[in-house]
């Protein structure tokens, strides 16, 4: 079943005066995989901040699972958290001790299964891991949490091949079958094969929400292919 | 990781990988196909993209879904021969119109396709790659 998931009605945010985000709209179902497209500065981190209830809403109105209160919001949305917040001594299983304390939603057993596929150690500590073994914690995290909504910001940047490669596995692995996964990046080709519907930023705006599929038949172009030609404007909606 | 074709809808092309598996028998005819999730994991894709492609060859006859238990290549030899014929139908089409573009005739076609398939077999038995 197809249900409305995700509203954001006029959505308007700006950082020093400056407008990052215009006029938004947005309606979303449930049950697909989704790719925010936009290049760097586009606005996408800002937008998944804001769909996630991390940073407040200024004008507009968001509504996940019909909740659109900011601390609800969170309780409802997945979002790919950098870890900043850890301490470089802190150790995988503390991280995600904290995680089940946080999250009522967050699945010990569900984070044990990816954690085993992805090979991450609990005694590990932040400090030690390459880029490659921390992009897969934060996948195991945050897929981990038993929820509808589930934003990944540029999941597989500065990876290298082999753990993108499990990166996208365990995304299409546990992906439950009525929640929606939003990932956002400027590189497509990896991740095409994912999608279901691509939402490309542009002009600090959505410009188009598309499926792939109406993208290959209508313009006889890849996804890459098409978002590019957006952006240097040599297409149409 | 699969490498797919930017601009033809994966749906159609795991389905024609399918279709070459079943007319090959790699998937026997009568077997279970594994599930939506192992093809999504196998196919790098979406389960929604794999859903798609199978109901298409369940709408085409060639894979029967049993409720509960999972999708299933058809038993009827007559159906796989004919999506046989299709795709072979397909590769000539594709092939016969880029050497008719090249000015041959059909005598020229059919001539060096014999010669071609004589010399693949010399090569075969001298042992030279194929």
């Amino acid at each position: 079943m197809m249900t409305d998931l995700l509203k954001v009605n006029n959505l308007n945010y700006k950082k020093n005066n400056k407008a990052i985000l215009k006029d938004v709209n947005l309606n979303l179902t449930s049950g697909k995989i989704i790719g925010l497209l936009g290049e760097n500065g586009a606005g996408k981190t800002t937008l998944m901040r804001l769909i996630a209830g991390v940073n407040s809403i200024p004008e507009g109105v968001i509504t996940v699972n019909n909740v659109s209160k900011k601390s609800e919001i969170k309780q409802n949305v997945s979002f790919s958290d950098q870890l900043n917040g850890f301490g470089k001594n802190t150790k995988i299983g503390d991280i995600v001790k904290f995680y089940k304390n946080v999250y009522p939603d967050f699945s010990k057993e569900k984070y044990l299964e990816i954690a085993d596929y992805l090979g991450l150690e609990e005694d590990k500590r932040i400090s030690s891991l390459s880029t490659g073994t921390r992009g897969k914690l934060i996948i195991a995290l945050t897929l981990s949490r038993e929820t509808k909504l589930y934003l990944l910001d540029e999941p597989l940047s500065g990876i290298d091949s082999m753990s993108r490669k499990k990166i996208i596995s365990s995304i299409i692995r546990w992906k439950t079958e009525d929640s929606t996964i939003i990932i956002s990046d400027h590189y497509v080709t990896e991740i095409a094969s994912l999608l279901d519907d691509v939402i490309i930023i542009k002009d600090e705006t959505i410009y188009q929400v598309s499926s792939v599929e109406d993208i290959q038949e209508k313009y006889h172009l890849g996804v890459e292919e098409y978002y590019e030609q957006v952006y240097e404007g040599s297409v149409t909606k | 990781m699969m490498e797919y074709i930017d601009n033809i809808p994966i749906y159609l092309q795991i389905k024609d990988i399918l279709y070459r598996k079943i007319i090959s028998n790699q998937y026997e005819l009568g077997s279970q196909l594994p599930s939506v999730r192992q093809l999504a994991v196998q196919f790098s894709a979406n389960s929604n993209t794999v859903q798609k492609s199978l109901k298409e060859m369940t709408e085409e006859d060639v894979v029967i879904p049993q409720r509960g238990k999972g999708n299933f290549v058809t038993e009827d030899t007559g159906i796989v021969e004919k999506l046989k014929t299709h795709i072979v139908t397909e590769m000539f089409d594709a092939t016969y119109d880029k050497l008719h573009s090249l000015n041959m005739n059909d005598t020229e076609i059919m001539n060096s396709f014999n010669n071609y398939v004589k010399q693949r077999e010399v090569n075969h038995e001298q042992g030279i790659g194929n």
